[in-house]
């Protein structure tokens, strides 16, 4: 009951399941294709990076912050995770254990600083991306080394007639939407991001809240790295560039507030899911990536627009 | 044995004393309150008592035994919670949540139980009498409930002692009402309320014994019923500063605004003549304020026609009506009074840039000059005119949103609760201006809850409810619960002062 109360405007209210609707409609009318299993196998492989990233960061906009770091501390994990494993079967756990560690690891460092700094989280993650990248390049500044085959299955492959990675998000989604609002964490969190003093008020340790969100979001980065890592087949140090921003993007469009307090993790995966349809139907429409660009970005304006529009209607 | 009860209790912050040696003692059952003009060290006393601050010396002891709180949670935890005029609550969360924020109960699997939390808040709001929806988010409530909120929070940990901080000053009289009901039940089953208000009527309503704090000393304890009101004021004040009879007026001059305002079937006019002060009272949401600031352009509304000594008034923007001298001053002058970070004088001066420049460059020699002597004519009182504007007394910030206001040179003045969160000294100050502004020939439109304070200044009263004057009366044929009744909707009374009386 009090779940769905919290929750409620957050997964039914954002714009995003309208667009998701429209986009399905036109698919059927204008792309006889889009709905052949092979091809929602296909969105479903191709979301999967974002899904990870957007559930990340759902945690950290949720407490009011942004963790713009993640892009490149996916793209540091999949550069060594493929130089680790190289293409052999057996260091499959050795690269799981590095993504999980580097990707926590790092996220409890960035939680660190922002607790201890007090810099704006923008401005410390987007220093946090830019030493990643420096170190990734300092790795190397060539692809190198491969996937093995688990991982290359977990991203490509099937299982019951499902993707993996499909399997792999559905499992986080639940994990993570349990933590956001059915813990004394995610209840803090969202109390964090809505009025922190009112949070320190009641005795909330917000630099632990803080941390452990940082901490989620490493640790979604570094998952995410692995499954990219699936996808592209060898450890490319530019893998990841620019995906903080689509993951941001798809938080937002999920219908969290920027400034923070609530949120939805469903709707976040929700949004990823819906960018990946757009990407998927404008390939099948042969349409230039360049102007998918273009038209990605319309779309998320005109949405975030409804979003905006709305709340005023209903007042 | 009295349930708190300080001893000695002292403190200074950088060497300078702020409280010494408060005695202080209230009983289960009692609701006492505490009183002292601003820098008293009321605010001091508070925190200390709630575990805010640590006491440089002295005891506090709680049902007899001593105590220490390092921490707010401490306090809370022990029976003594603190309600503030600034709430403490998660606004995207709901009640029920708010209640329990930090000490969530859960399942065995550890997880948050929401069922029981909603349960046991509905259990509390309801034994209480609180009308609450324990589902509601706390920003779609009114201040008043959210207040409710603050109440249930500090009731939800077996508070013994619950220390209210101004708890009216952002209500309505209805939603005081129902406070006093409140804290009337409260009283009953024997918790003892420290009630901090700048409103001495109440204290004279609900209170059964004040402390009086000046210059941080306790200068007295007394039951209510021994005292009067002026005698509480002259304790506060210390010299004799009781209110003086209001000052005779000169006669008003010509009509200098004129507004028609047209809210739903109803219309109003307003007219206000040069040298005049005219009132507008009514509870809230009776929209005064929205009548204020659509005079004063603020408001986007096509409701309003209005002239400025015949010519009409046509652009509604706040800078067609300050080309026309109809300067606003804010009710709330955090949000759009002050310019926060900013020192005294760039407060002072922003406004008349114009004034102090010479080629597009500023002067500071000139912006001192100007800025400085009106600081000087308002007796603003300040560390240095660089002093960030948000360090000073709440009177001395509303004296530098004033100063701002009269270096507009305006032919208007609307004050929304021009004395809102200022302490005595500065009020009578503030009225004192508002005085001499109308004797220079100023048209002075005062909005204000405090029915008080537009008898004291205005030469009529317009009484607003439901987004019309309802009533109007002259200075002198008018008294508290007259305009109590009228704003409230009496008919009896509305009937006798058809606000159609003669400019």
């Amino acid at each position: 009951m009090m779940a769905a109360s919290v929750t409620r405007r957050a997964v039914a209210g954002p714009p995003i399941l309208w667009v998701a609707a429209l986009l399905l409609a036109l698919a059927a009318a204008l792309l006889p294709g889009f709905f052949s299993p092979d091809n929602l196998a296909n969105v479903a492989r191709q979301s999967a990076v974002l899904a990870l990233l957007a559930i990340g960061q759902t945690f950290v906009v949720v407490a009011g912050l942004m963790d713009l770091s993640v892009g490149m501390l996916a793209t540091l994990v999949l550069v060594l995770a493929a130089d680790l494993m190289d293409g052999r079967a057996e260091a499959t756990l050795a690269a799981v254990g590095l993504a999980v560690a580097l990707g926590a690891g790092i996220g409890a460092l960035t939680g660190v600083l922002n607790n201890a700094l007090r810099i704006n989280s923008l401005i410390l993650t987007l220093g946090m991306l830019t030493i990643l990248q420096g170190v990734t390049f300092i790795y190397t500044d060539q692809s190198l080394g491969a996937p093995s085959p688990a991982i290359t299955w977990l991203a490509n492959g099937e299982l019951f007639g499902l993707p993996p990675s499909f399997l792999l998000v559905l499992v986080a989604t639940g994990l993570a939407h349990v933590a956001l609002h059915h813990t004394r964490f995610g209840v803090h969190l969202a109390a964090v991001g809505g009025a922190v003093q009112s949070a320190r008020q009641a005795g909330i340790a917000v630099d632990h809240v803080v941390l452990v969100a940082f901490v989620i979001s490493g640790l979604s980065a570094g998952l995410a790295g692995l499954l990219l890592l699936g996808r592209l087949g060898t450890g490319y140090p530019n893998a990841g560039v620019g995906l903080e921003l689509d993951a941001i993007v798809a938080v937002v469009l999920g219908g969290t507030a920027l400034a923070g307090g609530r949120g939805s993790v469903v709707a976040s995966v929700a949004a990823a899911v819906v960018l990946g349809m757009v990407s998927n139907m404008l390939n099948l429409l042969e349409v230039s990536s360049f102007l998918q660009m273009v038209i990605k970005g319309g779309v998320v304006i005109v949405v975030i627009l409804i979003g905006q529009i709305r709340p005023e209607v209903a007042r | 044995m009295a349930l708190l009860e300080t001893e000695g209790l002292s403190k200074s912050f950088a060497g300078v004393p702020v409280l010494s040696g408060v005695d202080f003692a209230a009983e289960a059952g009692e609701v006492h309150a505490l009183v002292g003009a601003n820098g008293a060290g009321k605010s001091t006393f508070l925190n200390i008592v709630s575990g805010s601050l640590a006491p440089s010396a002295g005891v506090i002891r709680l049902a007899g035994a001593a105590v220490r709180f390092a921490t707010p949670q401490q306090a809370h935890r022990a029976g003594v919670s603190i309600v503030h005029q600034e709430f403490s609550l998660a606004p995207l969360l709901d009640v029920a949540t708010n209640v329990f924020l930090g000490r969530e109960p859960r399942t065995r699997l550890g997880l948050v139980d929401r069922a029981r939390m909603r349960h046991d808040a509905a259990a509390l709001l309801d034994t209480h009498g609180f009308r609450l929806d324990p589902d509601a988010p706390v920003a779609g409530l009114s201040v008043a409930e959210q207040q409710l909120v603050e109440i249930a929070r500090a009731l939800s940990f077996e508070a013994q002692v619950l220390i209210l901080d101004e708890p009216t000053a952002a209500l309505s009289p209805p939603e005081q009402q129902r406070l006093f009901a409140v804290i009337e039940r409260l009283k009953a089953v024997g918790v003892a309320i420290l009630y901090v208000s700048h409103r001495l009527d109440e204290v004279f309503r609900i209170a059964d014994r004040v402390t009086v704090l000046r210059n941080g000393i306790r200068v007295a304890t007394r039951r209510v019923a021994d005292l009067d009101h002026a005698g509480l004021v002259s304790l506060m004040l210390g010299e004799a500063a009781a209110a003086a009879a209001p000052p005779p007026r000169a006669t008003p001059g010509s009509v200098r605004l004129a507004a028609t305002y047209r809210a739903g079937e109803a219309t109003s006019s307003i007219v206000v003549r040069a040298g005049e002060i005219v009132g507008l009272a009514g509870f809230v949401g009776a929209g005064r304020t929205h009548l204020a600031r659509a005079l004063a352009g603020r408001a986007r509304s096509n409701e309003i026609e209005m002239t400025i000594d015949g010519k009409a008034v046509d652009r509604r923007s706040a800078g067609a009506a300050l080309r026309h001298g109809v300067v606003y001053v804010t009710e709330d002058r955090k949000r759009d009074g002050l310019f926060v970070p900013l020192g005294v004088l760039a407060n002072t001066t922003a406004g008349a840039l114009d004034r102090v420049s010479r080629f597009g460059l500023l002067q500071a020699g000139r912006e001192q000059k100007l800025g400085g002597d009106m600081l000087a004519r308002l007796r603003l009182a300040a560390p240095s005119l660089a002093a960030p504007v948000n360090h000073l007394s709440g009177g001395n910030q509303q004296k530098a949103v004033f100063a701002r206001a009269l270096l507009a040179e305006p032919r208007v003045l609307i004050c929304d609760e021009p004395t809102r969160g200022v302490d005595v000294g500065a009020k009578a100050q503030i009225h004192d201006l508002l005085v001499e502004l109308a004797g220079r020939g100023l048209a002075v439109l005062v909005v204000s809850s405090e029915f008080a304070e537009l008898l004291a200044v205005a030469d009529r009263i317009l009484v607003m409810r439901d987004r019309a004057v309802v009533a109007a009366f002259a200075r002198g044929t008018v008294d508290e619960p007259t305009l109590f009744r009228a704003a409230s909707g009496d008919p009896a009374v509305l009937a006798a002062a058809r606000p159609g009386l003669p400019p």
